[in-house]
């Protein structure tokens, strides 16, 4: 019997509205375009795609700082895709954000300990005492100093900021971190150590990640299963693995190929894709991808692929491996 | 016998703050040699894009000022040149392409304009012949219906294609050297790779000297030949891009490498260097990495050691462990 994922996603899909003119006619930004994916307790589950793809709206559909137009999102067995802000309040406590930004996330007039405690002060019934004296300990637990809690986010560096972004999600202990891009705006010396420190977390609390980034290698070390997304939809999902040795959709290829290797020995075949990413507003009929796509068959420009699994736990979206769609072709 | 064309003596740029100043690069050495890539690396601050914009000579309207060393460029001091035949050597002998394809580009002149501009100032052609010198150029780095596109605006355009645009405009008075600082950075990896493969190509065909500046390792292996690796304003390490990444010398190098997750390596853990760049007005006495080493000595807190060559090596390293000979003394912490 499977166990119920701790939080479920179901053809999810958000729309942003673009008027083009005073008396233009709306139109619609497709932003995400049903996608589906499970994550289970404990797991880390990464979204990977390139800017606009929609995985930052993902993140935001799944902790309800959006709300979907259509599809669900449950989360330990509750659909919290259309509940109200005040049946919300508890859950939030429950799932937690870091966002990528550590200069932007954190009020910059309010002290460290307050910044890491403001999560305590609103959904706990603890003192002020017990806040600061939990703050201090958080700080620690994240590898800063309990004596840093009286300054201001600008003392520090944007490692360090990105340590008390962690705290601050840590302090409810939640259950799901939705982390959107924590590493990106990092060095890499410092970027390391975050990555290590998330992984410490996740082992001592038990913690389930769904962690967004664009970048190949450090969603490779940190993952569990990966989800590539492309205009809106998502395209491929396996376990690690499986993924970065046998990628099946063009695109999900063509990602992979295109990471710059830090070893210039290696000379590697690149598939270069030709041209940019269609807009989202009027995206290409049938696959999405099949502007860009090096093996497009006819049959791509007109069908929307279906995703479905091609082996146990690897799902893709593609007509190279539909056999029906195949036939048709020929 | 190659000729250098670029060789950086000493650099040393400071920024006024307060009433004191702080040294933002600290006697920085280093040669280009004629058709070679040289790749500029480090974290950021640590001097990597002042050094840039010190060779091209445009701090003026900052608080910054070149306070030592030299540029030679095919053997004139560029330090010392006046604004006047500075603005001759800048976008005709040596152009420059920037990190932000954003904004970079004017966004309420056209294309085209934009494009001419540098051809008919430097290379003297008229408007027509200008305009169509801009459309081969654009062309030339891949843009679909570049005829049209002279004229529109920068914001028509998707992230890539500025870029494309920006190298365009650099390449287009057939620059010996080109200083390209992050070029890459802002885009996404589909895209990344395109624009590689196309300054990959342009390096053949034009023979042209490079200076990439970057703090992606995966982009240095890429595209350089050889690697100044840059720490709080000062080389640290210079190797040719194989020696570099096969045998790193100076332990900032190293961490600097392991830190970087790499596709198929499954690691559990990732090696990280411990704390965090050192503030410029702060700066530790002695080695400027030795706070946050793992092989620091007695002497390494104390006295800095010098950029020297490493025996027999083709290379040349920051640190005491490198210059064993010297090393006598020098206890392990």
């Amino acid at each position: 019997m499977k166990e119920t994922p701790l939080i479920e996603v179901k053809s999810l899909k958000k729309f942003f509205s673009v008027k083009k003119g005073f008396f233009g006619t709306t139109r619609y930004l497709h932003a995400v375009d049903g996608i589906s994916f499970a994550i289970r307790k404990g797991e880390t589950f990464s979204l990977v795609g390139e800017s606009g793809c929609g995985k930052s709206t993902t993140g935001r559909l799944v902790t309800r700082l959006l709300e979907p137009n259509d599809g669900e999102v449950w989360f330990k067995g509750q659909n919290i895709s259309h509940i109200s802000d005040n049946q919300m309040r508890p859950i939030r406590k429950d799932i937690q954000m870091v966002f990528q930004d550590p200069y932007a996330s954190l009020n910059p007039r309010m002290k460290v300990k307050d910044l890491v405690a403001e999560p305590l002060l609103i959904h706990t019934k603890l003192s002020s005492k017990e806040r600061d004296k939990l703050a201090c300990e958080l700080l620690e637990t994240v590898g800063l100093n309990s004596i840093h809690a009286e300054r201001y986010a600008f003392e520090f560096s944007g490692g360090q900021r990105q340590r008390i972004g962690i705290a601050r999600a840590l302090s409810v202990r939640p259950s799901l971190i939705v982390a959107d891009e924590p590493v990106s705006a990092l060095d890499v010396s410092i970027q390391s150590q975050v990555l290590n420190l998330l992984q410490d977390l996740q082992e001592e609390y038990g913690l389930t990640y769904l962690f967004i980034s664009h970048d190949l290698s450090v969603v490779e070390h940190i993952s569990d299963r990966i989800g590539v997304m492309y205009l809106g939809s998502l395209v491929e999902t396996a376990d690690k693995d499986t993924l970065y040795d046998r990628p099946m959709h063009p695109y999900t290829q063509a990602l992979l190929s295109s990471v710059p290797v830090p070893d210039p020995t290696l000379k590697k075949e690149r598939i270069i894709l030709k041209g940019d990413l269609p807009s989202p507003v009027d995206p290409p009929s049938g696959c999405r991808f099949h502007t860009r796509c090096p093996s497009c068959m006819e049959i791509c420009k007109q069908h929307v692929p279906i995703f479905r699994e091609v082996e146990p736990g690897h799902e893709v979206a593609c007509h190279l491996f539909d056999e029906e769609m195949l036939k048709l072709e020929r | 016998m190659t000729q250098n064309l670029l060789e950086v003596q000493g650099l040393k740029t400071e920024f006024k703050r307060g009433d004191g100043s702080i040294t933002a690069v600290a006697g920085v050495d280093f040669v280009i040699k004629k058709g070679e890539v040289l790749g500029l690396v480090g974290e950021s601050g640590c001097g990597k894009s002042v050094t840039s914009l010190s060779i091209m000579r445009l701090l003026k309207d900052t608080p910054g000022r070149i306070s030592g060393g030299s540029v030679r460029f095919e053997g004139t001091d560029l330090t010392k040149v006046t604004d006047k035949e500075m603005r001759q050597i800048r976008g005709n002998e040596m152009a420059m392409i920037f990190q932000e394809p954003m904004t970079s580009l004017n966004p309420v002149l056209k294309i085209g304009l934009q494009l001419m501009e540098p051809i008919m100032l430097h290379l003297g052609y008229g408007r027509k012949k200008a305009r169509e010198h801009a459309i081969h150029m654009l062309r030339l780095v891949g843009i679909p219906r570049a005829e049209d596109l002279v004229d529109e605006y920068p914001h028509q355009l998707s992230g890539g294609m500025r870029q494309r645009v920006m190298i365009a405009m650099a390449m287009s008075c057939h620059p010996k050297l080109l200083i390209a600082d992050e070029p890459t950075t802002a885009l996404d990896v589909t895209i990344q790779a395109q624009i590689l493969d196309l300054m990959k190509h342009l390096k053949e065909e034009q023979d042209m000297g490079m200076l990439l500046i970057t703090h992606d390792l995966g982009v240095v292996a890429e595209l350089c030949d050889r690697v100044v690796v840059m720490y709080a304003g000062r080389v640290v390490e210079e190797a040719s891009v194989d020696e570099l990444f096969a045998r790193p010398q100076h332990p900032y190098t190293k961490g600097l490498i392991q830190s970087v997750p790499k596709l198929r390596q499954n690691v559990r853990r990732l090696d990280s260097i411990k704390g965090n760049v050192p503030d410029l007005s702060q700066m530790p006495a002695g080695c400027k990495f030795a706070p946050r080493c793992d092989y620091v000595t007695e002497r390494c807190l104390s006295q800095e050691p010098e950029l020297l060559p490493i025996e027999g090596l083709e290379r040349k390293s920051r640190c005491w462990l490198t210059q064993q000979e010297n090393t006598e003394g020098g206890e392990r912490l």
